[in-house]
């Protein structure tokens, strides 16, 4: 970065900066000067101007001495009262109707109140809300929907959606900011992405802007902007897709996820899902490596294969025994997001839950 | 762009002086002068929708309270203290308080109504911005936005310069990690605008999608 540049505009202009400038100058000032009304500057006398005049000057002056002694004598008697420190947690705002956090019900009026780690926000069928995360976001909170404020902390923000849809916008660092659902975690891993959640605990994860990570256990899934990916209980996240994938493609993966098939359903389903993948379908492919059984792997690995071909240090036998350095690599092939986000993420997850337990 | 400061106050001084007496062409100058300031303070604040016609507001507040000012050379930090109000108050009356968040909340209707693809990345740009702490993101968008140099932001607000070097400096550091992280595939910001490019386009193809 030029300094110079960014200061005064001097120096060897700044390639990066000259492209913000350019970008963001749509929205500069351009108003050519209006015509003020003709209003002269009304001097209005200042308080105390107005006090002194007054004939009430002198007992209002011995008022107000008696008001600042007992003032100072009330201010030095708190100072002494133990210190409260303020449970940790975020402010909420009402968009609309009466969200209530707790027993808290929240007007349109009656402004800002504190969401405390282990509360609950609750909105219904007419109110929405704002919550401000820290300095690292803002989640948008649908009607019908509740959720708990599981951890506040610095570096580590933590929601429960126990049902209902939140928009979530956040420019935290990576993995700093999660939601639990109840079947599956979604962790932000940059930027812009709405979760809802129906009352039998399903999931549907729709990535913005950046992308979010979604884990249950041992199964994992990363959704890139204009993706969507599915969740059920005890089954966990499905196979991320783009929207516009063709119908017949998202029914057939539907089926694969989630559907009581039989393996040789599942094997129709998987067929499909390969003949109909187009080149953005690379994502899904990816994700079906391991998730099919060692018998179709190798299927996957060639139509992947011919999508995207496996860059450098990955080879075929590697990737039919799930080598993850190697899966790894040929995702960050895809282009739609560094894994070792995700990887730094799952570690530092993985060490704070065994912490916990 | 660069105005000896010492000129630049002293101009204010006199020009403030005469819109005291009902000089409409002298506080017209006063606009003229400030009106990018206040455009910005706003900017950071307040959806983009609104900046224009808030812009005019504040002046119009300003001129009756004129002498109230004691100090006319400091009239710039005066009026940026009234902007910053001005603002305060457009997020007490709640309807603009729900409309400004959901605005917020990924600048998603600056980005819906960006009619092109190049309007949705300044949107999209825009809204990290506006993620910033506070004190960056109105200094960086009076430079990246409205195109002033660091010593007039110093000037204008009454920031000292130091300051003002320092939040540009920390602010385009953060600005740009945002950036890199928001970028899929990429890191550094010469891929982001591309990356930026198909996200936009994705994010506005699918509220069309989603639209009944």
């Amino acid at each position: 970065m030029n300094e110079d540049y960014l200061w005064d505009g001097s120096g060897e202009p700044d390639p990066e900066i000259q492209k913000l400038e350019t970008t963001l100058g749509r929205f500069r000032h351009q108003g050519q000067v209006p015509e003020f009304p003709e209003t002269t500057a009304t001097a209005q006398p200042r308080f105390w101007q107005r006090l002194m005049s007054s004939r009430w000057s002198f007992g209002l002056a011995a008022a107000t001495a008696t008001i600042l002694f007992i003032a100072a004598f009330g201010i030095l008697h708190w100072s002494q009262k133990p210190n409260t420190t303020p449970l940790p947690g975020w402010d909420v705002e009402s968009l609309a109707g009466t969200p209530r956090v707790e027993s808290n019900a929240l007007g349109n009026t009656s402004g800002t109140t504190r969401l405390g780690v282990g509360q609950t926000l609750v909105t219904d069928n007419r109110s929405k809300a704002n919550i401000s995360v820290a300095d690292i976001g803002t989640v948008n909170v649908e009607p019908n929907t509740r959720l708990r404020l599981v951890a506040g902390g610095s570096g580590h923000s933590r929601l429960a959606l126990d049902r209902g849809t939140i928009h979530a916008y956040i420019w935290a660092l990576p993995g700093e900011f999660t939601v639990d659902t109840p079947s599956a975690i979604a962790v932000d891993l940059g930027c812009a992405y709405t979760l809802q959640v129906d009352d039998s605990g399903a999931g549907l994860l729709r990535t913005t802007l950046g992308w979010v990570g979604f884990k249950l256990e041992g199964h994992e899934a990363f959704i890139p902007a204009g993706a969507v990916c599915a969740t059920r209980p005890k089954v966990g996240p499905g196979t991320p897709y783009f929207e516009d994938a063709s119908s017949s493609f998202r029914e057939a993966l539907s089926k694969f996820d989630f559907a009581a098939d039989t393996p040789e359903e599942r094997g129709t389903d998987l067929r499909q899902i390969l003949a109909e993948s187009r080149q953005r379908d690379a994502l899904t492919i990816w994700h079906l490596l391991a998730r099919v059984g060692e018998s179709d792997r190798g299927r996957v690995y060639d139509r992947l294969a011919t999508l995207v071909p496996p860059p450098s240090g990955v080879t075929r036998d590697g990737i039919l025994r799930l080598d993850q350095k190697m899966l790894d690599l040929w995702w960050n092939q895809l282009d739609l997001g560094d894994v070792s986000l995700w990887r730094t993420w799952e570690r530092s997850w993985s060490q704070d839950k065994a912490s916990r337990q | 762009m660069s105005t000896s400061p010492a000129l630049q106050t002293s101009d204010d001084a006199s020009l403030v002086l005469a819109a005291r007496e009902g000089d409409r062409t002298a506080f017209g100058g006063l606009y003229a002068r400030y009106a990018r300031m206040v455009h910005g303070i706003l900017l950071a604040r307040v959806p983009a929708s609104d900046v224009d016609d808030l812009v005019q507001d504040v002046f119009l507040r300003a001129l009756p309270r004129l002498r109230d000012l004691r100090d006319a050379a400091k009239f710039g930090p005066w009026l940026a203290a009234i902007t910053r109000n001005r603002a305060n108050d457009y997020h007490r009356q709640t309807r603009a308080v729900a409309a400004v968040t959901e605005s917020l909340s990924g600048d998603e209707d600056e980005v819906r109504a960006s009619s092109t693809v190049p309007d949705a990345e300044a949107a999209v740009i825009l809204a990290f911005v506006r993620g910033l702490p506070e004190t960056y993101r109105e200094t960086l968008i009076l430079r990246l936005v409205e195109g002033m140099t660091g010593p007039e932001i110093a000037v204008r607000t009454g920031l000292t310069p130091g300051s003002v070097r320092v939040n540009l400096h920390r602010g385009m550091l953060q600005l740009r990690e945002k950036l890199s992280q928001a970028s899929p595939g990429g890191a550094t910001w010469s891929t982001f605008s591309n990356s930026r490019n198909s996200a936009a386009h994705g994010k506005i193809e699918s509220r069309r999608r989603n639209q009944p």
